[in-house]
């Protein structure tokens, strides 16, 4: 029988190699929240694989199911039969928006970027006095979060950089629009363009960004080669940052969270340690960390379509600062800062901070 | 009073970004108005600062979120925060199911009562001010 579904053309073998273990359950983000077998990616892979023998359809019955995924690849990461679920749910998300199926939410984000920069739809942006689309060696790329939620973490990251006379500029930047495959429709070519024309326009041979996900799109995602192609390289902040000095340290006993986009998706989960390490000897790790972190809930669009849930999933990953007895946890995601701070309760003292805001705060200290 | 869709009752001051406050003893009560929690849609978080906070007039003291949507919130007078409603923090929905009621938001020690006085009240002046506001969100 031919196939329907182009996730049936790509992923079938992948689906059909799921041995219904549960291993995945067990560090789900989406069943943690929910306690809902047919949430984690076992319960998903059953309901495709119904699908793929035609007994149930893949309509509006199923957004519930495969729009709420935070895309963290933890069930990936622990899969014996390596199934790799957050591709396979990003290609049935692509096949459901294609037949007029998608999580309102989802749907909203793609519309705004037709018509916005941002996927907040702000037409008045940040600009923290700072010269924008010079010459520079470095651009630095804010992301959505950076310029509209977590402005304060930002303007400390900027703050950092001018410290450490780092020769950047910003950008007139717009959404990367990279989350937009996340749910199932494709990159914005406008936004692309854009970006790319300001960025190349600086002469910078380095883009070093705010936000990790921005950092993996212009890395991984064909729309943005051209910057490859003309020998720009693209760096989190936090590979920038390892091999300076700071010269100031805490006695806090500090922690930190690995962001699901710079950790299980990059590999990244050395070099924001060994920042760490130069500032705070008093350093715990949290009982999941590295490739086995538990996630923030806020990714796949998970927080702007199911926040309720999104909360709950940070409010997990919270109880384990707790367990480590850490005053201060750090983390290098605005969205994580954003989700993880607005999921803190009142009563846990301990402060969530990106770790170049905390860097800046002990300058400030020192000084 | 009922202006369109929205309820305003008469005996609240209305701060202009939509935020109510009442009189209790010596303390202000402040929360959303029904406008705002509508046009917002479903509250996700409330900032809740630390108690003894000091507030100045106009200058943003904390936030609102809702799905896409980020708010601000403003001291509606000088003073201090002296309490919050921690119910928010696990219930924020409180503000869209009673937003006069047990979705306060903020219990505030004002420097001068009668700062109270320079807030929008009155059918009269709430009338007026939340028309200019219903066309201009609808134009946006």
């Amino acid at each position: 029988m031919e196939a329907k579904y182009d996730f049936e053309r790509k992923y079938r073998e992948q689906i059909l190699q799921c041995s219904k273990c549960g291993f995945c359950q067990a560090v789900c983000p989406v069943y943690g929240a929910t306690l809902r077998p047919s949430l984690n990616a076992r319960g998903k892979m059953l309901v495709l694989k119904e699908v793929m023998d035609g007994k149930i359809e893949l309509d509006d019955e199923l957004i519930e199911t495969l729009f709420q995924c935070t895309t963290c690849a933890s069930c990936f990461e622990n899969c014996p039969s390596g199934v790799n679920v957050p591709d396979i749910i990003k290609q049935v998300r692509t096949d459901m928006v294609h037949m007029g199926s998608c999580h309102p939410a989802f749907t909203g984000m793609h519309d705004v970027l037709e018509k916005h920069p941002n996927i907040y739809a702000e037409d008045e942006p940040e600009d923290f006095d700072r010269e924008h689309n010079k010459k520079a060696e470095y651009v630095f790329f804010v992301g959505c979060v950076g310029l509209y939620r977590e402005d304060e973490s930002t303007e400390a990251t900027l703050e950092l950089l001018d410290r450490l006379e780092v020769d950047y500029t910003l950008l007139d930047e717009v959404c990367c629009s990279g989350v937009l495959e996340d749910v199932g429709y494709e990159l914005n070519e406008d936004l692309v363009h854009k970006n790319v024309d300001r960025i190349l326009a600086t002469g910078a041979k380095t883009v070093i960004t705010g936000c990790p996900y921005c950092a993996r799109t212009f890395n991984n995602k064909p729309q943005y080669k051209e910057l490859k192609q003309k020998g720009v390289e693209v760096l989190h902040v936090s590979q920038f940052l390892k091999d300076f000095d700071f010269g100031v340290t805490t006695d806090k006993v500090v922690t930190y969270h690995d962001p699901c986009d710079l950790g299980r998706h990059c590999g990244i989960y050395d070099e924001p340690r060994e920042t760490i390490h130069k500032i705070a000897p008093n350093f715990v790790e949290m009982r999941h960390n590295r490739e086995n972190a538990l996630c923030c809930g806020a990714g796949g669009g998970v927080r702007g379509g199911y926040p309720k849930n999104s909360l709950a999933m940070a409010r997990k990953r919270l109880q384990e600062v707790e367990e480590a007895g850490a005053e201060i946890l750090l983390t290098e995601c605005n969205s994580c800062v954003h989700n993880l701070s607005n999921a803190k309760l009142r009563k846990q003292r301990f402060k969530v901070y990106n770790t170049t805001q905390f860097i800046n705060e002990l300058m400030d200290d020192a000084e | 009073m009922q202006i369109e869709q929205y309820n305003m009752p008469d005996e609240l001051y209305y701060e202009e970004n939509h935020f109510w406050v009442r009189e209790e003893g010596d303390l202000l009560v402040m929360g959303m108005d029904d406008f705002a929690q509508i046009m917002a849609g479903e509250i996700v978080y409330i900032q809740l600062p630390d108690e003894g906070k000091k507030l100045k007039k106009g200058k943003k003291f904390a936030k609102v979120e809702s799905g896409k949507w980020l708010g601000k919130v403003y001291a509606p007078v000088n003073g201090e925060l002296v309490a919050v409603n921690e119910e928010l923090e696990t219930n924020p929905e409180l503000i869209n199911d009673d937003c006069y009621g047990k979705g306060w938001m903020y219990k505030l020690k004002p420097s001068d009562m009668a700062e109270l006085q320079e807030l929008i009240h009155g059918p009269d002046a709430v009338k007026e001010w939340l028309l200019v506001e219903i066309e201009k969100y609808a134009e946006e």
